[in-house]
């Protein structure tokens, strides 16, 4: 059987198009449905979940969706699928009965049997709710045409947790708040979502540390409010912090110019020349080389680059990449070895276009 | 020997924990103890759900016995209990929402910004509700008929309606 590029270690497509804004890196959209009189996945049996998988996988494959179930997946592919966003951690320790279902441009996907029946997902580049809200909506409008959806007049969607219900609706933006970071101005930030129905958190989701300055502000409430008011809400709040995170860049250029550009090219320095590091000071260096190239700093590196690195410095990447498993001490290598190629190609690159200034300054 | 969560005022109380099994002994101040009590899941890893409900149900003992009454309510569809849902937050199927109908008040003011759904409604839905409306609609003319003495009227009204609930009610088994 020939592996699905999905698995693959290359750049997920909603990472791919560079966004024009330089601060929110992807937008996702989640909508939980389940199907009526039938138990949620974490108290169904083997059969009840096959039988879910099979209809839901059946309806979608006539609309060019594929499928891949996890328990034909190895350890190792499952973990590729988590690292690039595209299935949760649950969802990869289910196995049995449970799915991803990809559209073929992968913006949209369902996750079968997760905590919910379906975890119908879709993700674009940039700050883009609306467009991401649609493309769920419409296969979810789909959907329920030919499933029967556990739904309540007063309650709305019924879910396995009472956080979703409602719309089942979890809109979420992930942005690169490095100025707000340094400045320590993210503790008060998280402090004061809850008050707005929001809540922020590290890119991996619940209760994970933030990993090179990437944060992720979705939704909290879904009942009592509706789609187009939640995804307004978000919005308001995205472009707020966006502005804030604008203001803290300007301070630190006005302020602390010389020790940012020095933290900034120490940085790629590491990048370029180090021997091993660990995923946390490649996270921090990349988020740095990041913020270099939005602030003009660094010009032979591209964002694009960037993001495949980001990518690529995970543990399950890592080893997909290299085709190889690896022990703990030998990622920290390999992730080097990787992230100096990866760098000193672009550096190559680019530098016949006439890129001089650099070591004139 | 001093507190040891305030590590000032004199320990006063043992307070016995269990977590997975296992079980831990810390000698408290009444200070320390009265507030550890409440919010001594939160110290360990809790999702924020749980220090909610946590929080909503470190109510005191003589109360506490009264909800354990009413939570060994189950499910009829799925045997979940409400004791149970409190453990980790998580329904076990939709029928849960019926079964624990009389608590989810309380729990949905903390979690959401309301009890009531106002988004999406599915076609399906949509559909029924209108039809419910239509339904009811013609109850009403049959109504005004037979009391302005129309019978052959609210004759015919009458198995409009009929056919209608019937519509209805085949639907559901769609």
């Amino acid at each position: 059987m020939t592996q699905d590029p999905l698995l693959k270690a290359t750049t997920p497509s909603w990472m791919e198009a560079p966004s024009e804004d330089d601060i929110v890196i992807s937008t996702r959209i989640r909508l939980a449905r389940n199907i009526t009189n039938y138990r949620f996945p974490r108290l169904q049996t083997e059969e009840e979940a096959t039988l879910i998988q099979q209809k839901v996988t059946s309806l979608l494959a006539s609309q060019q969706y594929r499928a891949l179930p996890m328990d034909e997946l190895s350890a190792l592919e499952r973990l590729v699928l988590v690292e690039k966003h595209m299935i949760s951690p649950l969802l990869a320790k289910r196995k049995k009965g449970a799915s991803l279902l990809i559209r073929q441009d992968e913006q949209v996907s369902v996750m079968v049997n997760e905590e919910d029946h379906l975890r119908i997902q879709s993700l674009c580049p940039g700050l883009q709710l609306q467009q991401a809200y649609d493309a769920a909506n419409e296969l979810d409008s789909q959907l329920e045409q030919q499933l029967e959806y556990a739904y309540d007049e007063k309650l709305g969607y019924l879910t396995t947790c009472p956080t979703n219900l409602g719309t089942g609706l979890r809109a979420s933006v992930m942005l690169h708040l490095p100025a707000l970071t340094l400045t320590n101005q993210m503790k008060q930030l998280i402090q004061t979502m809850p008050r707005l129905g929001m809540v922020v958190r590290g890119i991996y989701g619940e209760g994970s540390e933030n990993l090179g300055n990437m944060y992720q502000v979705s939704n909290q409430i879904t009942l009592g409010k509706s789609e187009a008011d939640i995804l307004e809400d978000l919005q308001a709040v995205a472009e707020k912090i966006i502005l804030r995170e604008q203001q803290a860049r300007e301070q630190l250029v006005e302020r602390a110019a010389l020790t940012l550009e020095d933290r900034i090219f120490r940085s790629l320095g590491t990048l370029r020349y180090a021997r091993t590091l660990t995923s946390e000071e490649a996270a921090t260096c990349l988020s740095n080389v990041r913020l270099g190239i939005n602030l003009g700093y660094i010009h032979d590196v591209s964002i694009a680059t960037i993001n495949q690195c980001m990518m690529l410095i995970q543990r399950g990447l890592l080893q997909q990449h290299t085709d190889a498993t690896l022990q703990p001490e030998k990622r920290d290598l390999v992730r080097a070895t990787l992230l100096r190629e990866q760098l000193t190609e672009s550096h190559t690159e680019e530098h016949n276009n006439g890129e001089k200034g650099e070591d004139i300054v | 020997m001093h507190c040891e969560h305030c590590q000032q005022r004199e320990a006063a109380i043992v307070m016995t924990t269990m977590n997975n099994g296992q079980k831990t002994k810390q000698h408290l101040c009444h200070e320390c103890a009265t507030n550890l009590q409440t919010f001594h899941v939160e110290l360990q890893d809790a999702t924020p759900l749980q220090q909610l409900l946590t929080t909503w149900f470190g109510t005191p003992a003589w109360q506490q016995q009264e909800q354990k009454e009413q939570h060994t309510t189950a499910c009829s569809h799925c045997q979940l209990t409400f004791q149970q849902f409190l453990k980790d937050g998580k329904f076990g199927c939709p029928s849960c929402y019926d079964a624990f109908h009389d608590e989810l008040p309380p729990l949905l003011k903390r979690l959401q910004s309301d009890i009531e759904h106002v988004g999406k409604v599915p076609h399906v839905v949509n559909e029924k509700m209108s039809l419910k409306k239509r339904i009811e609609l013609i109850r009403q003319t049959m109504k005004t008929a037979v009391e302005e003495e129309r019978f052959e009227d609210a004759a015919k009204l009458r198995d409009e309606a009929r056919a209608l609930e019937a519509q209805l009610l085949g639907g559901d088994n769609v």
